[in-house]
């Protein structure tokens, strides 16, 4: 049989083709076409429910803003971390490493479990701010806001940190001799040398970490409590409780377009023109 | 002259490494820790000690029928990504077909798109379609999600390959399936190798899709987790938690001894 | 000749994991329980006796009533459930819905022991009760040494910050909630009463959890004194060595029928109206109520004088207990759970 390259390549891509066709693609297409539907053909009923009840855009409100704040979090943890991890010697880096990746092969649920059991009322956390005459007798971080940060930034700070390390390894340390030799000092040279440079790990990570972040469900439920509401929890209590499936699919629509809107801008200002 | 890095700035990234490092792994300490507490109720530090916990999880029914649920998918999802990744990757890494770079982005897609969206868009085209979800639909589903992680690995590795190797084959007389065997898939047998682990950890511990995607005999092990934690939380899940950290753990020696765990600090 | 080799036994692995994981149909029974003391409890009553008389296995999915109902309305078509257990009157829908099959009481032994007001409707396809739950006000004797008698009580503003609400997703939080509606002036027709009541409990400070478990912690650990919630879980508490006592209201004790029904277009309806039978007989009553302090709804059932005294038994008792409509509650519940979320939401 004659074959030629172009017939092989497309036969190597097939299968994978074939298996997002069928098992993603489609499957989106489908919820987009329930977002749309209603008792009596297309409708735009479910956004409008969706989107003018202060209720719900209270919490898709509440959603952009603690992903954001998750964000700014893992970035001001991730660099230096990353940094760090880029120049100490070999072995500890490893150990580094090992620090940061080993949360991330856990699973989510058992991670959560952990936070939970630190920040409860009887927990570490909660017992040492009473000890400290920071909190009353009742406190405790669980089911707040602040819980799901926490919570959070501990399950996506890795995804920052490997990104950020994966730029910053391949950041010629001669320039930042240079930079010293002129006379910089250290802290200078991380301004105006390093940082930019690693810009481009910076910006991966920050669109990786937001678009977890506002899309988790998981972790906020079991850390927010039944009174504090994300989108992505509104979205599997529609499709699991309520069994409201169009009114889920319209919400996991405006969850995706939302990031989209507060992704975009800032690729664009963060990617640089200059060459 | 170099200005010397001043030294509280020294102290400064030391405290700050050791309290990311502390932050990172306070969680899997607790949850250790609370598996070996003598009384029912969660709380850390333990008290007391006792192993009841894991001899309970061990000889639970309901917690090894979803490991083995678990087991199973994640056995399969490594198989189906493997191949089906590691075919992809081959296939875009020569971008002689049309559209490569569409082809690309369109094989990465499932790591843009939040899973819980796609998870959803599954139960509703599956359950439309098929009726009531089975092992299939999680096997399909944990292989979307895990493909785009094989191709990476696949394609980080074949980067670094020499393309002259095949050329050379080639003139030699090699046909494509010799050609495919004897000199492509030995060069990306470390990528595929590092993407099927990926694909297995990625699987085992997934919990979105399996949360959406379940019915009363298909519950994996995280979902089980979290059932727990909802219903009737004792230290046994942190039983349960432990050894699934300590597997991984364990995954993690065996990759750095096979492939070194320098590579996924670069790619 | 290696790779052929290597190929089959791929196959072959594949295959034998594939043929493993489909779960075998018999002599194996998918029932659903409400975890925690309470699936111990069925456990111990029902499901191991049941085990050992039939050699069929059981398996046991956790899901509360809700729930429960929502997934077996989703899988109309292939049900995965054989015996479905309701706390919260979903039977009658689902009935009326089709996914429950009549039963014949003819083949239902026990039945004939069990109070009318229990079995009226199995003709119908809504299961016999096997136990009655009362909700009424959960407290703690140490902390309020003056027992509460009336549901007004938990609007004391001095009681709102040891105060725990359940959200009424969970079956039993929600009667509860509708008598906190009842008594302050709404009905089911109206909610609004409710909802302004419980938006004054939150402002003092009461907590609202999502299952029994959190119950018991926030009594345990964190120093809650009162909760409207069911006498069976009252004595749970007790067990956990928690100084907690039951009190019914003076305005009413609405009640939880916890019912066992069949399911409909399942294999094993044999094998699941023994186990339904099971449940009603006379061992399997007093166990329950020794266990949990529930009802029996066997009029054969015997307690020890102690047991009878905290629970409501018998004829006469069964005459006070009243049941909110519960195909009402079921036509509302998707748009009383979302008032209830605005409510809650901070």
């Amino acid at each position: 049989m004659r074959m030629n390259d172009r017939t092989e390549n497309l036969l190597l891509a097939l299968p994978g083709l074939a298996l997002l066709a069928m098992a993603f693609f489609l499957p989106i297409g489908q919820m987009l076409v329930l977002s749309v539907s209603g008792a009596s053909g297309l409708t735009l009923e479910h956004f409008s429910r969706f989107l003018s009840d202060p209720f719900y855009l209270n919490i898709l409100w509440r959603t952009v803003r603690l992903s954001l704040i998750i964000t700014v979090i893992c970035v001001v943890l991730g660099f230096p971390y990353a940094y760090i991890m880029a120049r100490v010697s070999p072995r500890l880096r490893m150990w580094m490493v090992v620090a940061v990746i080993l949360p991330l092969m856990t699973s989510v649920v058992v991670r959560t479990f952990g936070w939970m059991v630190l920040l409860s009322r009887n927990g570490l956390i909660s017992q040492w701010a009473r000890d400290l005459g920071w909190a009353e007798r009742n406190f405790q971080i669980m089911h707040s806001e602040a819980a799901i940060v926490i919570g959070m930034v501990q399950v996506l700070l890795p995804f920052m940190a490997l990104s950020i390390l994966g730029v910053i390894t391949r950041i010629d340390t001669r320039l930042e001799e240079a930079s010293r030799t002129m006379g910089a000092s250290f802290m200078g040279t991380l301004r105006t040398v390093v940082l930019p440079l690693s810009m481009p790990g910076i910006v991966a990570g920050s669109l990786l970490v937001f678009t977890l972040s506002a899309s988790s469900f998981i972790t906020p439920s079991l850390m927010g409590g039944a009174r504090i509401q994300v989108l992505a929890g509104l979205v599997y209590k529609s499709v699991t409780q309520t069994l409201e499936w169009p009114f889920a699919a319209a919400q996991a629509v405006i969850l995706f377009v939302g990031v989209l809107l507060v992704l975009i801008p800032y690729v664009r200002v963060s990617t640089p023109r200059h060459g | 002259m170099v200005k010397a890095v001043p030294p509280w700035l020294r102290v400064a990234s030391t405290l700050l490494v050791a309290l990311t490092v502390l932050f990172l792994l306070a969680p899997l300490v607790v949850v250790i820790g609370v598996s070996f507490s003598e009384s029912e109720f969660i709380a850390f530090p333990p008290k007391g000690f006792s192993l009841r916990w894991y001899e309970g999880v061990l000889t639970s029914n309901t917690y090894l029928a979803s490991a083995l649920a678990s087991l199973q998918i994640a056995v399969l999802v490594t198989i189906t990504a493997t191949l089906v990744g590691g075919a992809a990757a081959v296939a875009l890494h020569r971008g002689k077909l049309p559209f490569s770079r569409t082809l690309a982005i369109v094989f990465l897609s499932p790591l843009v798109l939040p899973t819980i969206i796609f998870a959803i868009g599954m139960l509703m085209f599956w359950s439309r379609v098929f009726g009531p979800v089975s092992i299939l639909t999680l096997w399909l589903s944990h292989t979307v999600v895990a493909l785009p992680y094989v191709i990476r690995t696949t394609l980080a590795v074949l980067a670094e390959s020499d393309p002259f190797l095949e050329e050379a084959a080639r003139t030699m007389g090699a046909g494509r399936l010799q050609r495919l065997w004897f000199v492509v898939v030995p060069q990306c047998v470390p990528g595929l190798g590092a993407g099927a682990f990926f694909a297995f950890n990625i699987s085992f511990d997934e919990a979105v899709l399996s949360l959406f995607l379940r019915k009363p005999d298909l519950t994996t092990l995280p979902v089980q987790i979290y059932g727990q934690l909802e219903f009737s939380p004792d230290p046994s899940v942190a039983a349960v938690s432990a050894i699934m950290i300590f597997l991984t753990v364990l995954m993690m020696v065996v990759i750095d001894r096979i492939l070194g765990l320098q590579r996924f600090a670069r790619s | 000749m290696k790779t052929r080799f290597d190929l089959t036994l791929l196959a072959a692995a594949t295959l034998s994991l594939l043929a493993s994981a489909a779960s075998a149909q018999d002599k194996t029974l998918t029932i659903n329980s409400f975890g925690g003391a309470y699936e111990t409890a069925h456990r111990k009553c029902i499901i191991t006796p049941f085990e050992k008389e039939t050699g069929a296995s059981t398996k046991v999915v956790t899901a509360y009533s809700a729930d429960a109902f929502a997934q077996v309305r989703a899988q109309k078509a292939a049900p995965q459930f054989d015996v479905i257990h309701f706390s919260g009157g979903q039977e009658i829908v689902a009935a009326s819905e089709g996914l429950l099959s009549p039963i014949d009481a003819s083949k239902v032994p026990n039945l004939a022991n069990v109070y009318p007001v229990a079995k009226a409707n199995i003709a119908k396809g809504e299961g016999p009760v096997y136990s009655i739950a009362a909700i009424g006000l959960v407290y703690n004797s140490q902390n309020l040494p003056k027992a509460p008698t009336s549901w007004k009580d938990l609007m004391d503003p001095k009681l709102s910050n040891k105060l725990v609400l359940t959200d009424i997703s969970n079956g039993y939080g929600m009667l509860g909630f509708l008598m906190i509606n009842r008594v302050a002036g709404g009905d089911l027709r109206n909610i609004q009463p409710g909802l302004d009541a419980v938006k004054k409990m939150l402002a003092g400070g009461a907590i609202v959890v999502n299952t029994s478990p959190e119950i018991q912690r926030e009594f345990a650990q964190n120093g809650a004194t009162i909760a409207p919630y069911a006498s069976d879980y009252a004595f749970t508490l007790t067990k956990a060595n928690l100084p907690v006592k039951f009190s019914q209201g003076v305005e009413g004790t609405p009640a939880s029928f916890i019912t066992a029904n069949l399911v409909a277009n399942r294999p094993n309806q044999a094998l699941a109206l023994k186990f339904i039978d099971m449940s009603l007989s006379e061992s399997a009553q007093t166990c329950f109520a020794n266990e949990l302090r529930y009802t029996p709804t066997n009029s054969k059932a015997v307690l020890t004088p102690d047991v009878a005294s905290t629970v409501a038994y018998g004829q006469a008792a069964m005459k006070d207990l009243f049941r909110f409509d519960a195909p009402t509650i079921e036509a509302n519940r998707a748009s009383w759970v979302e008032r209830w979320s605005k409510t809650i939401a901070r």
